[in-house]
């Protein structure tokens, strides 16, 4: 097993720009979609992976704008690995989770487990679509190809520890001009592949403040998907559990419109 | 340019992209580089990792504001009041660099007795001409003809002394009543300047659109003369210059008054290279003469004044800049445009008048990758194709990475590229299309007995069968006539006499070494870890990367900057040296010489300028570097402005409230006028399309990826504004100036605040210049609201600072 990377998104270097969406289609050949919005993608496609949100607030006569870059945050603990009802996400050996398109017939699953609501279904193909961390580049000593083009160096890859130390002293420096400065995705979920660094609390960004996989799922891949129980269609089964899952379980975890880009962008 | 070159000699740039990383502090001020150049943001944000403070002043608070330590809203046009604030309070608090200020500038210099300023107004006014006599804007001369030096910087008549008292009106209240931004904001930003040294300046389009563009820059140039930080690592003033090779379009003469290597155009008085030498000095006339044999080969000789005649001249008087070209079309003289690589429909105020001289044209060759506004003007909206009897021809190019050339990068870096891929179907690199032309030109005149024929008969132009882009580097490069060897550098051109040298642009003369094409250097060392990288291309003039870095040195040539060490005296081996190649009038004359205490040697007097003066009564044929003479011809000092449309009056002088001496072009009759603030209230301001938009757009507007980022335009509108208006976002709302109206969808944001002017509430809404008819995505173009005030020195229009009105469309 290689050695677990990761990819930094520093937000304090962000400028966005952009670069990093045109890059992944790019490599990717993703074509261009229409957007219904003065300043490009507010939300992921099957053809859009990566794209550069933002949120601008006036406090206390003090304008803040912040960014970030929204991609499968590639956790460590992935729900749509558990859920995919095909077997065909899984996690390379870099640590980053890929959809084998050979597989995926579409069911959706990991769009509606998935702890970021990252993952998008192309109807008419059957066939899920995220970020897949560019394994063919990585694969032949390259970096992703949204590191490879960001300008401002708000992206980083390398070996996670090294990315971690990276990301804690980086906060520790902004913290007198950000009070909130934190490093986010180091420990939920197993720790995400992409480490943020974030300028306030998570929340401000659209994001919840300690990811989980819904219990109900670790019940299903670990405990009834093993015994063989695929007779249980996947729907019926995973509403069913659902519904008696959520009785007993704490309310913590993120609904899905918690969890989007639109949350308090300022992009119109 | 036109701002650089009265202080320092040179236009250029001082310093580089990497050299950003060695500053403390960065005053972005007319410059939003993460949006527009995102290549320089990067290194202003490893600058600030490592600890560098940064200032953003803008109108609005853009991506770049996002980054910033310290940011203040201004209004727009207003630059030169916060500014004059600051010089005023480095003054007062005494936090200028004495030692610095003494040594390098002309602060002790005397100035002619009957210099005045007086409400507005400077000595030698003719107000029936709208110019300046500027024969009072001169030094007092001393028997030898040198500029008179007082004892004490303090004494009255000084520079430094005239400057206290220019800028004594200018309080923190004052700069703040007038711009906006808070009077404890302004000292923020001065305090924050001096405590934070080296600091360097950011400055592109933001601050040349104006009518005071040229004087705005000017206050840079003192700031940072009085802090000692010119010449300097992480000091200096960095002129952003654009992606489409604007530093080298600029160095071979986009400016419409010079030739390449920045020196003067010849007008209809200059009958002679003699004449010409005796008005722009003898160095300039040597320039020509290489730029003569360059051109003209072995025809051009002393017996025929080097082919001196073939050179067209320019009208007296007669400005000769974009904007009247435009206007000239537009009274029917020209019969055929070339237009390569430029959107003038978009881009050149404003596109009734480009509109209406484009269809007076017989013809127009089109030159660009894609179709744009410009060349599709016979179907814009509204017009009939049938009343345009222009012919338009479409010849496709080469984009940028399928052809081979030098670019030179922002710092004067040349950096050559090999074409990357081929071009598509039948377009060809420019020089390929230029050398076709020019051929089957030659051709039709050949065997002609007309002497104006020379001109194309006896042209040097072989650049081989396919032309060769090396080839013309060379010629650029220049050969040492005798030999017909190429110069190996800029000391050997320069010892040569006049006639033994060819060049086609004498700054960059060197960049070829022993037959080695220096703009071909990829060697990524940095030695002094000073981000130098001395062996990676090639920087004119003479691989120098930070200007005037002798004044880098204190008075006995050593570093004063520990950390920070470009070139030093080196005692034992007698002569300067150090990581960069040391900007001085000659190596070997160490500091007990004239010429090494000298760090502005491309200014007559050496020294960098806190007034632009020149000599009076300049002896005839004296031999002065031509940048002598590069003056402002709007003051000698900066003075504060309103712009030509203001929603206020001017608090320094209500009587003359814009500059005096503003062109304000109003040639075509209803479509160039001029609004008053009771009919447009609200102040507006043009800039780039963000990193998705490049310019006006021609390019970007075709490219699906880009478009999907940004698909359509937008008026940025301040919630309160809105609120007034009863606007939300993505509605559409009209706005309308003196000259036309637009519609186009609102953005409501905070990040335009309203401010307080003069006591008054004032807005301001801006909006990205580079859209139009043509492309994937299209939008009206806000070029129909502009008008074509031009700043005097530089002659760029007032695009910056314009009023309108908004209304909501129903």
């Amino acid at each position: 097993m290689a050695e677990r990377m990761s990819v930094l998104y520093d937000a304090s270097k962000c400028t966005d720009c952009g670069a990093c969406s045109v890059a992944c289609k790019q490599w990717n050949t993703l074509p261009a979609e229409k957007t219904n919005s003065l300043q490009g993608h507010t939300d992921f496609t099957p053809r859009t992976w990566t794209f550069v949100s933002s949120r601008e607030s006036f406090e206390n006569k003090k304008m803040q704008w912040m960014f970030r870059k929204q991609q499968c945050m590639h956790c460590g603990d992935a729900a749509c690995i558990k859920v995919c009802s095909t077997g065909a996400i899984s996690r390379n050996d870099l640590g980053f989770v890929v959809i084998d398109q050979n597989k995926c017939i579409g069911d959706g699953y990991c769009v509606n487990s998935c702890p970021f609501h990252i993952p998008r279904v192309d109807e008419s193909a059957k066939k899920s679509y995220k970020c897949n961390g560019c394994p063919d580049r990585l694969a032949n000593g390259m970096k992703p190809a949204c590191v490879q083009t960001c300008q401002p160096e708000a992206l980083v890859y390398g070996d996670r520890k090294a990315i971690l130390q990276m990301a804690d002293d980086r906060v520790k420096a902004l913290l007198p001009k950000y009070p909130k400065a934190n490093v986010y995705g180091a420990t939920s979920l197993d720790g995400l592949n992409f480490t943020y660094i974030l300028l306030r609390e998570p929340d401000y960004y659209g994001l919840p403040a300690n990811p989980t996989v819904p219990v109900e799922l670790t019940v299903w891949k670990d405990v009834f998907h093993p015994l063989g129980l695929l007779m249980v269609a996947g729907a019926f089964g995973m509403t069913l559990l659902h519904r008696v899952m959520q009785r007993g379980q704490n309310e913590n975890h993120p609904s899905d419109k918690d969890t989007g880009s639109g949350k308090g962008d300022a992009k119109g | 340019m036109a701002g650089l070159s009265p202080a320092f000699g040179r236009g250029a740039m001082t310093n580089s992209w990497t050299d950003l990383e060695n500053t403390k502090c960065f005053l972005f001020g007319g410059s939003n580089a993460a949006e527009n150049h995102p290549i320089a943001m990067k290194y202003a944000l490893r600058a600030q990792a490592k600890g560098a403070k940064i200032i953003v002043v803008d109108p609005r608070f853009t991506r770049t504001a996002s980054k910033a330590d310290l940011f203040a809203q201004l209004r727009p046009g207003t630059d030169i009041a916060y500014l004059g604030a600051i010089i005023n309070y480095i003054l007062e608090k005494k936090l200028y660099n004495v030692d610095y200020v003494t040594r390098f500038t002309n602060a002790a210099c005397k100035v002619n007795s009957n210099y005045k300023f007086n409400e507005g107004l400077f000595s030698g006014f003719d107000e029936a001409k709208g110019t300046y006599n500027t024969d009072t804007w001169t030094y007092e001369l001393d028997a030898n003809g040198q500029p008179v030096k007082a004892a004490s910087l303090e004494e009255p008549g000084t520079v430094f002394s005239l400057l206290k008292e220019h800028y004594k009106r200018y309080t923190l209240e004052v700069g703040s009543s007038i711009s906006g931004i808070a009077p404890e904001t302004i000292a923020q930003i001065a305090d924050t300047m001096v405590e934070n040294q080296p600091a360097t300046v950011m400055y592109a389009l933001g601050m040349t659109h104006h009518t005071t563009a040229s004087q705005g820059i000017r206050c840079y140039s003192i700031i940072q003369l009085l802090l000692g930080n010119i010449g300097k690592a992480g000091g200096g003033i960095n002129a952003l210059r654009g992606e489409p090779n604007v530093q080298g379009s600029t160095d071979f003469s986009n400016l419409g008054p010079t030739l390449p290597g920045y020196i003067p155009a010849p007008s209809d008085v200059d009958t002679t290279t003699t004449i010409y030498g005796q008005k722009y000095g003898a160095a300039a006339r040597k320039h020509l003469i290489s730029l003569l044999k360059a051109w003209y080969g072995s025809i051009a000789t002393e017996d025929n004044d080097y082919c001196y005649n073939y050179l067209p001249r320019m009208q007296s008087g007669k400005a000769i800049t974009y904007i009247p070209m435009m206007e000239d079309m537009a009274r029917g003289q020209f019969k055929l445009l070339f237009n390569i690589g430029i959107n003038p429909m978009v881009s050149i105020p404003n596109n009734q008048v480009v509109a209406t001289g484009l269809a007076k044209l017989e013809t127009m060759v089109f030159m660009d990758i894609f179709e744009s506004e410009t060349s599709a003007f016979w179907r814009a909206p509204g017009v009939n194709p049938e009343t345009i009897n222009t012919e338009v021809f479409f010849l496709p190019v080469a984009y940028l990475y399928e052809k081979a050339g030098s670019m030179t990068g922002s710092g004067r870096w040349v950096q050559w590229k090999p074409a990357a891929v081929k071009p598509e179907g039948s377009c060809l690199p420019d020089l390929d299309i230029l050398d076709i032309i020019y051929h089957k030109v030659q051709k039709l005149y050949a065997g002609s007995a007309d002497s104006k024929d020379r001109a194309i008969l006896d042209c040097q132009w072989d650049y081989g069968h396919e032309p060769d882009p090396e080839k013309v580097l060379m010629e650029i490069n220049g050969y040492n006539t005798k030999t017909g060897k190429l110069i190996n550098t800029i000391g050997e051109y320069l010892a040569a006499p006049p006639g033994d040298v060819s060049s086609g642009c004498w700054v960059y003369a060197g960049v070829f070494n022993n037959g080695v094409n220096l703009s071909k250097r990829r060697d990524n060392k940095d030695p002094s870890g000073l981000s130098i990288f001395p062996t990676w291309s090639y920087s004119w003039p003479a691989n120098i990367r930070v200007l005037y870095n002798r004044a880098s040195c204190d008075g006995a040539g050593q570093p004063v900057d520990s950390a920070r060490k470009l070139i030093w005296w080196d005692e034992a081996k007698k002569q300067w040296t150090g990581p960069d190649v040391p900007d001085v009038p000659n190596r070997a004359n160490g500091p007990d010489t004239p010429d090494g205490q000298t760090a502005f040697r491309m200014t007559a007097e050496r020294m960098g300028r806190l007034f632009a003066l020149r000599y009076a009564n300049k002896p005839a044929g004296a031999n002065m570097p031509f940048a002598v003479s590069a003056m402002c011809n709007d003051g000698p000092v900066p003075e504060f402005y309103e712009p030509i449309e203001s929603p206020t009056g001017n608090l320094l002088h209500p009587k003359v409230a814009t500059n005096p001496v503003a062109r304000i072009r109003q040639v075509l009759k209803d479509k160039q006028n001029i609004g008053k603030a009771e009919d447009y209230p609200i102040v507006l301001t043009t800039y780039g399309g963000g990193t998705m938009h490049f310019c006006s757009g021609s390019v970007t507007r075709n490219l699906p990826w880009l478009v999907e980022l940004r698909p359509e335009n937008f008026v940025e509108i301040g919630t309160g504004l809105a609120k007034k208006l009863d606007i939300k976002t993505g509605e559409m709302v009209e706005v309308s100036s003196a000259r036309g109206s637009m519609k186009i969808k609102a953005m409501v944001t905070d990040r335009i605040q309203p401010l307080s002017i003069n006591g008054k509430e004032t807005h301001t809404v801006g909006i990205a210049f580079g859209w139009g008819f043509v492309g994937l995505a299209t939008g009206e173009s806000v070029n129909c609201l502009t008008h074509a005030a031009i700043d005097p020195p530089a002659g760029t229009p007032e695009y910056k600072a314009q009023l309108v009105n908004i209304r909501k469309v129903k």
